[in-house]
């Protein structure tokens, strides 16, 4: 796969204190990657360091393009895109495709496309000033993708936005994928869940975990079963009496994956029936993960 | 050449969305017209407000047409340039606080067009201001009072005070690029007027400053300026200009990582 990005060894620095400490990964041509952590933690401050904004302290920062301004090939999104308010939204656009090299009769019409997929086709000629939380959200996204950057940088890209806003707009990025590499800091980890080839975990400015989800999921409990019971005693019978290591907690018994195979517990659950209600296969939530990386000493 | 016209034309387009494109102008017209009406009619507005006992009587000089167009410069050398500055004051920082230069910083400008598109913009509406004022001004001049200076002397003149101007916008932006909102105003502020202070007290030791630039510029009005001190306090005033734009475009790509994001 073609790396569209590599850092190695990025480090920034303030006043002594590391808020980015030694960060080396890459990103492949076309892939989404999640960059989870606290707040706090250097997520913006990568962010900004990847779109020219921020000068590193050391460390490089590699783009495929070599030669030109990077920074035509990046699409940036921030937590709170400012834009001035006295302008209309398409005015806004055409300035920020002219400014990214988009030229001739083309750009309108990109632009109002733009707009149209992100869900603005008929605020274009709207004052910036009148939009709400979700409607800047929006067009902060449509001028992020209108010049067809090869990376798309968002910091928390959904988090300022209700539930239905989130989904269109997981929605909306689940589409660019196809064609563009993706970076973006997220706390929900829902939707990380949902778009990640690839996690980075960050905790006080250094990467403590990287890699795929698949690969992260397994390392840190991988995958098992839940049975769940009526009450909480037979729960306990059930767990003490199993022949594997299984774990009760209230009602409800989980057992590890790699223990018994889902057909064995099957087999045992049918001799042991007593107020079973439920059985089924769980798989670790990112958050669990997340608890984990980020509480490990 | 691309980018320096989109960003102009968003520097132009702010102006007169943000009113800046009218008020300015209006300040400068309003005392280009009060400044030769107050002269004029002074004896007037002394008769009809003034409770003056039986049989006072003011001498008044004989205001000429040049002594109006010195008063004036005395306004706008405080009030104009105020007004300058309190305009340009967030040209560049205020972008970097609101966070709005952010989304124009990720894209592959460079800072001196970034700069220059600002400076241009306001050294239109600098140039605007100062001829509206001078022409309302001119207009009641030429109407009310005996002896007036002569068409090409009152445009050199103006030139002159062109070059002042440029060099007043030049410092405002210049500090807001390099200084937050407040202290750029402050620091452009501080420069112009304890600059004109000291050239006041001790400006006899020197004949080359911008701070000479408006009195020489007056002397076209009357007679002529030594053209040998005038040249000299333009080419200071081109150099300091030059070196002004130049640290503003470096600070401005510094300071661009102050920007909020």
């Amino acid at each position: 796969m073609n790396t569209v990005l590599e850092v190695s060894g990025l480090t920034k620095q303030y006043d002594g204190i590391r808020a980015v400490d030694d960060l080396t990964f890459s990103l492949g041509e076309h892939t989404a990657t999640a960059l989870i952590g606290p707040n706090g933690s250097g997520k913006t401050t990568t962010l900004s360091m990847l779109a020219g904004l921020l000068r590193q302290t050391s460390g490089t920062i590699r783009f495929s393009g070599e030669g030109k301004d990077p920074r035509s090939a990046i699409g940036f999104l921030p937590q709170y895109p400012k834009f001035f308010p006295w302008m209309t939204a398409i005015e806004y656009m055409e300035l920020a495709a002219g400014l990214s090299g988009l030229e001739g009769r083309s750009v309108r019409s990109a632009c109002e496309k733009t707009l149209g997929f992100v869900g603005l086709g008929d605020a274009g000629k709207k004052r910036i000033g009148g939009f709400s939380g979700g409607m800047k959200q929006r067009l902060g996204l449509a001028q992020a993708i209108v010049h067809r950057p090869s990376l798309l940088l968002l910091d928390e890209p959904v988090s300022a936005l209700d539930p239905a806003g989130r989904r269109e707009v997981m929605e909306m990025l689940k589409e660019l994928g196809g064609s563009t590499t993706i970076l973006y800091s997220t706390h929900i980890l829902n939707d990380a869940e949902e778009m990640t080839d690839q996690l980075l975990f960050l905790r006080s400015g250094k990467l403590i975990e990287q890699g795929p989800l698949r690969e992260v999921r397994e390392k840190y409990g991988g995958s098992g079963y839940r049975v769940l019971f009526n009450n909480p005693e037979a729960a306990e019978r059930f767990a003490a009496s199993a022949p594997w290591a299984a774990r009760a907690d209230g009602s409800a018994v989980t057992i590890s994956g790699e223990a018994v195979s889902m057909e064995e517990l099957l087999r045992y659950a049918g001799g042991h029936p007593a107020g079973i209600t439920n059985i089924g296969r769980v798989s670790v939530r990112l958050e669990d993960i997340f608890m984990k990386v980020v509480e490990r000493p | 050449m691309k980018q320096f016209s989109l960003l102009l034309g968003k520097e132009l387009r702010e102006q007169a969305r943000s009113f800046k494109l009218f008020w300015v102008p209006l300040v400068f017209i309003f005392f280009g017209a009060l400044e030769p009406l107050t002269y004029h009619f002074l004896p007037q507005i002394l008769e009809s407000v003034g409770n003056l006992p039986e049989g006072a009587e003011f001498m008044l000089p004989e205001m000429t047409g040049a002594d109006v167009y010195a008063s004036l410069t005395g306004q706008y050398q405080t009030i104009g340039l105020l007004v300058l500055v309190l305009a340009f004051m967030g040209s560049l920082s205020g972008e970097r606080k609101s966070g709005t230069g952010t989304l124009l910083y990720v894209r592959p400008i460079s800072y001196s067009t970034y700069y220059l598109s600002k400076w241009t913009a306001a050294v239109l509406l600098a140039f605007a201001s100062l001829w509206l004022g001078y022409g309302m001004a001119a207009t009641y001049i030429v109407q009310l009072y005996e002896t007036v200076p002569g068409f090409t002397d009152v445009a050199l003149f103006l030139l002159v005070m062109a070059a002042w101007l440029i060099f007043v916008v030049t410092l405002t932006l210049t500090a807001s690029a390099a200084l937050p909102t407040g202290g750029a105003a402050g620091a452009a502020l501080g420069i112009l007027f304890i600059g004109m202070m000291i050239d006041s007290l001790v400006g006899t030791y020197w004949t080359w400053s911008p701070w000479k630039l408006q009195g020489y510029g007056l002397m076209y009005l009357t007679g002529s300026p030594e053209s040998g001190d005038l040249a000299g306090a333009l080419g200071v005033t081109a150099l300091i200009t030059v070196l002004l734009i130049l640290f503003g475009i470096r600070q401005a790509r510094k300071n661009a990582a102050k920007a909020k994001v």
